[in-house]
């Protein structure tokens, strides 16, 4: 595995689009959660002062809130990060190295692994960049922190962890079927934006839950607010055990259908 | 006895009508310099795709090394297939690293094998920036990493100037001392001609013709040789000692020489020995007569 890693590192590590996307979303993070904070936090305090009803003032980044608040919305990001994925895998297809690969000697199988290996490592600096942001933003918004507090809601960071990985598996397979960067992007985009709302719009009920980007949305719900429940609205605060079997599922299915992929056509 | 490197067992792999490779076996041998000879489009990646596991066949089978092929194989394998495939972005130091990490091999013998295709000097440039001689000249390096047995070369020159040609020859040359087992894909006859000691004719995915060059090269050399009298000359020429043999066809008599003799030899001692010639002609049959004619009749 270290082996894998080594390779799959040589490979990231030396590439400027790498660095751009990464320095983008990193930018984009936290320029979003420290920048906009004081503007965010101001309407919803805002919000809550001009209600008929009295409302805690309540910053959106206290403890434990704040892992649920934050991870929500770094969530409208992994696109980004769906890019980074869909450039590595179509890469080695533009470049044949998949090729060079196979008949230097790697099994298909190893270069799968090392493939999911880099979404893990991405998935785990991305939650632990958000861990990061959490903490300070936290220490800062909050008057006074207890352990209980701090771990509170901390599932949600878990379920982030699992959010990126399971859109990143799913690009890697667009990635896969394709070949192409350009038409893996475009019909991430097409499916992620337009044809998944589509579909959730057409189906019955709750059927939509049960789509692949649908239920990786899902894993982590719109935070209640002070301002949502002004409006009566209430969201589900924790997360649900169906998620995350859904999407576990959808994603060792994908990950079965790309050694699939790997082991049947001609490269 | 020689060792069984690759043998390739009533393969077949079409695409839609197509048929690239049409139940095609074949042996090499270890030590054998083996060109694969065929025009553009005759099978000759496609049988190289599929031994080395990149290409799925429709029916047959082959064997490395006597056995049941396996990834560890590939890595007793150097190859290139079509054009060198390396990442551009990287440096060719960086790209052997790459190699040298799935081979299971030390860094250490980058150095030498940039050494030995004369890539020293522009190890820590980008792989983009290489011209076509160097990108191949890097995919011989890469291919030799890790001392494979059996280095598989796909158009080795393929689109390189008169220069980088002569160069590639000279390098493969030099590798095949080392012993090792050498594949070749070439659509030049003349290439095979020059480095293989075994060659294998293709068309349209059969072998129309295989065997050794030397056996094909020997019988390059053939006389034209007409007179007043035929049999006065055949039976003549029979008894000269660098004749391998005669015989009459049609209105010429037809000798073919052993090697290092020529046209002018013949004449001489047919002088001496009193016997009248009206014409004499040198008929060389080399590799490439040898190839159209194998297509020629493989049309019929």
């Amino acid at each position: 595995m270290i082996r894998l890693i080594k390779i799959e590192f040589k490979k990231i590590l030396n590439n400027q689009v790498f660095w751009v996307l990464a320095a983008l979303y990193v930018l984009i993070i936290t320029s979003t959660f420290f920048g906009v904070q004081t503007f965010i936090n101001d309407v919803v305090k805002d919000a809550g002062r001009s209600a008929p009803i009295p409302v805690t003032k309540i910053s959106l980044y206290n403890f434990p809130d704040i892992w649920h608040n934050l991870t929500f919305l770094a969530g409208f990001l992994k696109m980004l990060l769906g890019l980074l994925v869909i450039f590595f895998i179509t890469n080695e297809y533009s470049y044949r190295t998949l090729r060079q690969n196979i008949i230097t000697g790697l099994s298909r199988r190893e270069f799968l692994i090392s493939k999911l290996l880099s979404i893990g490592i991405i998935s785990l600096c991305a939650t632990f960049l958000l861990f990061i942001i959490g903490v300070i933003l936290g220490f800062m918004n909050t008057e006074e922190v207890t352990l209980a507090m701090f771990f509170g809601n901390f599932e949600f960071i878990a379920a982030y962890f699992l959010e990126l990985t399971a859109f990143m598996i799913f690009a890697l397979l667009l990635g896969f079927l394709t070949k192409r960067a350009a038409f893996a992007i475009g019909l991430l985009a097409l499916y992620y934006y337009i044809i998944e709302n589509w579909l959730n719009y057409k189906l019955p009920d709750d059927w939509g839950d049960f789509l692949p980007l649908q239920a990786v949305a899902n894993l982590i719900d719109i935070p209640n607010t002070q301002l949502m429940k002004l409006f009566g609205l209430n969201f589900r605060e924790y997360i649900a055990v169906l998620d995350v079997v859904v999407v576990s599922g959808y994603s060792l299915t994908f990950i079965y259908l790309m050694y699939l992929i790997l082991r049947k056509r001609d490269m | 006895m020689s060792t069984q490197v690759l043998s390739i067992d009533n393969l077949s792999k079409h695409y839609g009508k197509i048929r690239a490779v049409d139940e095609l076996s074949l042996e090499i041998e270890q030590g054998n310099i083996y060109g694969i000879l065929g025009p553009n489009g005759s099978g000759k990646t496609t049988i190289l795709g599929v031994v080395l596991d990149v290409i799925n066949p429709i029916s047959g089978s082959y064997k490395w090394f006597g056995n049941k092929p396996t990834t560890a194989d590939r890595k007793r394998i150097g190859a290139i297939l079509e054009t060198p495939n390396f990442y551009p972005y990287l440096s060719a130091v960086k790209n052997l690293e790459i190699i040298a990490d799935i081979k299971g091999v030390s860094y250490d013998e980058i150095t030498e094998v940039l050494e030995l295709v004369g890539l020293t000097k522009r190890k820590n440039s980008r792989f983009k920036t290489y011209s076509l001689g160097m990108k191949q000249r890097l995919a011989i390096a890469a291919a030799l990493l890790g001392n494979p047995e059996v280095l598989i070369l796909d158009e080795p020159t393929n689109g390189l100037d008169p220069q980088g040609i002569a160069e590639i020859r000279n390098l493969i040359l030099e590798i095949a001392q080392k012993g090792l087992t050498i594949i070749m894909a070439s659509h030049l006859l003349d290439e095979v001609q020059k480095i293989c000691t075994h060659v294998a004719v293709l068309k349209q995915g059969r072998t129309i013709f295989t065997g050794e060059v030397a056996e094909v090269l020997q019988s390059s050399t053939i006389i034209e040789v007409s007179g007043p009298d035929l049999n006065a000359i055949n039976s003549a020429i029979e008894k000269c000692d660098f004749v391998e043999n005669s015989n009459i066809e049609g209105e010429t008599v037809l000798a073919s020489l052993k090697e290092g003799h020529d046209s002018m030899a013949l004449n001489k001692y047919l002088i001496q020995n009193d016997v009248a010639i009206s014409s004499i002609a040198l008929k060389k049959k080399s590799l490439e007569n040898y190839f159209l004619e194998l297509l020629a009749e493989s049309n019929d």
